[in-house]
């Protein structure tokens, strides 16, 4: 794409989201839309101000990036330390993949009952929640960027003296499959987000109780508030691990 | 202790080695001496087994039957042998010099001592100025001096190299063997030079050895080694030359097509 086009691009995407949200509020001022339902957007900015004066935003927000990135860092570690056990050991890829597969079609939230039974209405136990899914996705994608190397690589490392296997792992396996891993922890990231908010709908402080409670008082203002956040922190995670893949795989580009 | 040390003792011999997967026998009966900084070429056709005979020789894969030696590297920071392979097999994800120091790695030498013993072979193949750069962005046929440089950086006793010309285009096939032929000069490696290609072993190697299959259905094994006795310089415009190489496609049994030689 040229300069000129993407900067067109950025404008159509602009004013259609801007054309989008005046619509919104005209069909809420006119009456055409229930004001119950949705609010205005007009008022949405007062009230995230509202929620950050009150220090509510900031406390919830904290909560939830807590439980997030607890359970993102383990649930990636475990994920691809995992994954890239099972591609590299042959032994241990038969002794865990039928537990995989029983193991891997359980969405992380059905594991909420036993993470309260494990660890009662806690943070702990959101983390956990988070974790699960998170470590799916890596587990996957280690697996197969591992399984994906092309044996010449080892096969240069063994004619030059690094045949063993740390030398394999940390000189060939961890820097072939790079890409494909840094892949698995960015869908991790959004992966786990995601679940953030689920894992905090039945107590835990944070972002997804704050909806809650805001929901029960059919304050629709608010619950968008905290929509609009947890996009927000998404975008900026996003790019700012985009930034350090770019980085990591300047080889590539 | 002696007999390492003798300077015309060989460095690499085989003795009866057979070679195959599983119940298939592929070479059988292969007997061979390498002499330091001989140039030996094998040849023969696509599938006769010689990437196979040179990883054994390699010690990367076992004999089903006899022996392979090589005679051990005696200088500090050198490995016994190294290998340049068909296709480059750079590593991407390291920048030129990272690559050449790949087999430096573990030998006991400091950060800087590796990268002066990087740089030497690259200037010796003439691409010092890239040193810094992603493999990917160099042409086929400096990547394949990479290899080379990789090759040359631990200064093995055995060069091992399988057909590592044949992938590039004709110019830069011809420029390579040249390159080869001069730094040869400044090497003290033997060199094991596997190719299918008869004039490309006449021009290079002091001697050739012939791998044939005897054509009953048996394991493939050395038909002929001759010996070219040519002078390296110009060995192409010889009268010598052409005599060779039609001897040798004669011993071939079959004469080399231009679709073999493309294969
Ligand atoms: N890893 C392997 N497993 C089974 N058969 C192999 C393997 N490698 C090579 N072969 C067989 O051994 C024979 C010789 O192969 P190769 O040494 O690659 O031939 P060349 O290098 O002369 O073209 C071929 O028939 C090939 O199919
Ligand atoms: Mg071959």
């Amino acid at each position: 794409m040229t300069r000129h086009a993407r900067h067109r691009r950025t404008l159509v995407s602009a004013v259609s989201l801007t054309a989008l949200v005046a619509l919104w509020e005209i069909a809420l001022r006119m009456g055409w839309l229930p004001s119950n339902l949705v609010p205005l957007p007009s008022s949405i900015p007062g009230i995230l101000w509202a929620e950050v004066q009150d220090g509510i935003w900031l406390d919830v927000v904290l909560s939830s990036l807590s439980h997030y990135s607890i359970g993102l860092v383990i649930g990636s570690v475990l994920g691809i330390a995992v994954g890239m056990a099972a591609a590299l050991l042959p032994w241990f890829d038969a002794a865990h993949s039928w537990l995989a597969r029983l193991l891997r079609p359980i969405p992380p939230l059905a594991w909420i009952p036993f993470a309260i039974i494990w660890f009662g209405v806690t943070e702990t136990a959101a983390a956990f929640i988070i974790s699960i899914g998170v470590f799916w996705i890596n587990y996957f994608t280690s697996y197969s960027a591992v399984r994906a190397i092309d044996d010449g690589y080892y096969e240069v490392a063994r004619a030059f003296g690094q045949g063993g296997f740390t030398a394999r792992l940390t000189k060939i396996s961890l820097p072939a499959a790079a890409p494909g891993i840094l892949g698995g922890l960015r869908a991790g990231l959004g992966q786990g987000w995601m679940t953030v908010v689920a894992a905090e709908l039945f107590g835990i402080p944070g972002i997804g109780q704050r909806m809650m409670e805001a929901s029960g008082l059919l304050a629709t203002d608010v619950v968008v508030v905290y929509m609009l956040t947890i996009a927000a922190l998404y975008a900026l995670f996003d790019f700012l691990f985009m930034r350090i893949q770019r980085r990591v795989l300047r080889w590539q580009q | 202790m002696a007999a390492m040390n003798d300077a015309s003792a060989p460095v690499l011999t085989a003795r009866g080695v057979r070679l195959g997967f599983a119940d298939d026998v592929v070479l059988d009966d292969i007997d061979l001496d390498v002499a330091p900084r001989e140039f030996v070429a094998m040849v023969g056709a696509s599938g006769v087994g010689k990437s196979t005979l040179l990883r054994a020789f390699a010690g990367l894969l076992t004999p089903l039957r006899g022996d392979v030696h090589l005679s051990t590297a005696d200088a500090p920071a050198s490995r016994t042998w190294s290998m340049v392979f068909q296709a480059p097999r750079l590593f991407p994800w390291r920048r030129v010099r990272a690559n050449v120091e790949l087999g430096l790695e573990g030998l006991g030498l400091s950060r800087d001592e590796r990268r002066a013993r990087a740089l030497e072979p690259l200037s010796l193949v003439g691409l010092e100025e890239l040193a810094e750069r992603w493999p990917r962005t160099l042409s086929g046929g400096q990547q394949q001096r990479v290899g080379i440089a990789r090759a040359l950086a631990v200064k093995p006793r055995i060069l091992f190299m399988d057909e590592p010309f044949s992938a590039l285009d004709a110019l830069t096939r011809q420029r390579l063997q040249g390159e080869l032929t001069e730094l040869r000069q400044r090497s003290d490696a033997a060199i094991v030079f596997v190719t299918h290609d008869i004039e490309e072993a006449v021009l290079l190697a002091d001697r050739v050895v012939v791998l044939a299959q005897p054509g009953n259905g048996k394991p493939a094994g050395v038909r002929d080694i001759v010996a070219i006795d040519l002078a390296l310089a110009q060995r192409r415009e010889q009268s010598g030359f052409r005599d060779h190489v039609q001897r040798l496609e004669r011993h071939i049994g079959v004469a080399t097509t231009p679709e073999e030689k493309t294969s």
